[in-house]
């Protein structure tokens, strides 16, 4: 996406901002909090002063539709002029991978307040598969490059899906079959754990191949 | 991947290339040359023709398959 691009996109991002805000302001000032507070549908008939937080929700949903246009049109142009080179990024990105160690917090959130969606985190552990992908950084993807990418994310896939069907037999077999919250948790865990172990095995694959371990 | 044999390396070293040439000439990694000339790589088809017309010679004399 070209710049221009992005800072028209921006721009038209703090103007829904502003609006929103503004009709909010105007809607529990003059309004009553109309349309602000849980508004329930079924009783609901509309009034004049309504008009600034509707055209604002109009403006919202144009905006997103705007945006989402804009984001999926410049996918598909950057796949058409895909470089033949490798994306150029460095190896210490592999360090995110530790805030795979962020789904841990899942723990003490869990305890505190009920929360499981950090157990989310533990996807993060893909990105030391960064670090592999840097070391390849901006070389020529050339075919047996490509092979090579393909039959890493095969092995990958494979991997993973190989494990969901563990973690699936073991639900099926009963564990945590007594405390529901339990077993979601780890399925949770489960499947964010599958992800970042797919991701990264594709990269570190990937680069075993293309130096010849195979 | 079947085995075969790679007479590559006598063909480029014939039209005096270096493999960094020869990977430019035919558009993949120097590495990939290494490869093909110790018959770790099998190639595809574009690749072979590409590579025997860069060396100029023919393809079956190249690469020798079982």
């Amino acid at each position: 996406m070209s710049k221009s691009n992005i800072r028209k996109l921006l721009v038209l991002g703090v103007v829904c901002l502003v609006i929103v805000l503004g009709s909010t302001w105007y809607a529990n000032k003059y309004n009553e909090g109309r349309l602000v507070t849980p508004t329930d549908f079924s009783n609901y008939r509309f009034q004049f002063n309504d008009l600034p937080m509707m055209i604002a929700l109009l403006l919202v949903i144009a905006y997103v539709v705007y945006f989402v246009f804009s984001v999926v049109q410049a996918g598909v142009r950057k796949e058409g002029l895909a470089s033949p080179y490798a994306r150029t990024i460095s190896p210490k990105l592999g360090l995110l991978g530790f805030m795979g160690f962020l789904g841990l917090l899942g723990f003490w959130t869990y305890k505190t307040d009920k929360l499981i969606f950090p157990f989310i985190f533990f996807n993060f552990f893909g990105f030391f598969g960064l670090y592999f992908q840097g070391k390849m950084s901006h070389i020529r993807m050339d075919e047996r490059f490509i092979e090579n990418a393909q039959q890493a994310q095969i092995i990958a896939y494979k991997t993973g899906l190989l494990l969901m069907f563990l973690v699936a037999s073991l639900m099926g077999m009963g564990l945590f079959a007594h405390n529901l919250e339990w077993a979601v948790i780890f399925l949770l865990s489960s499947i964010s754990l599958i992800w970042g172990i797919a991701t990264f095995l594709s990269s570190y694959l990937l680069y075993r191949y293309d130096q010849g371990e195979e | 991947m079947g085995a075969f044999i790679c007479h590559l390396k006598r063909y480029r070293l014939l039209k005096d290339l270096t493999q960094e040439e020869l990977a430019d000439m035919v558009g993949v990694r120097r590495e990939t040359i290494g490869r093909l000339e110790q018959a770790k790589y099998n190639p595809s088809l574009r690749l072979a023709i590409d590579i025997s017309r860069a060396v100029d010679a023919p393809i079956e004399e190249i690469f020798i398959f079982d």
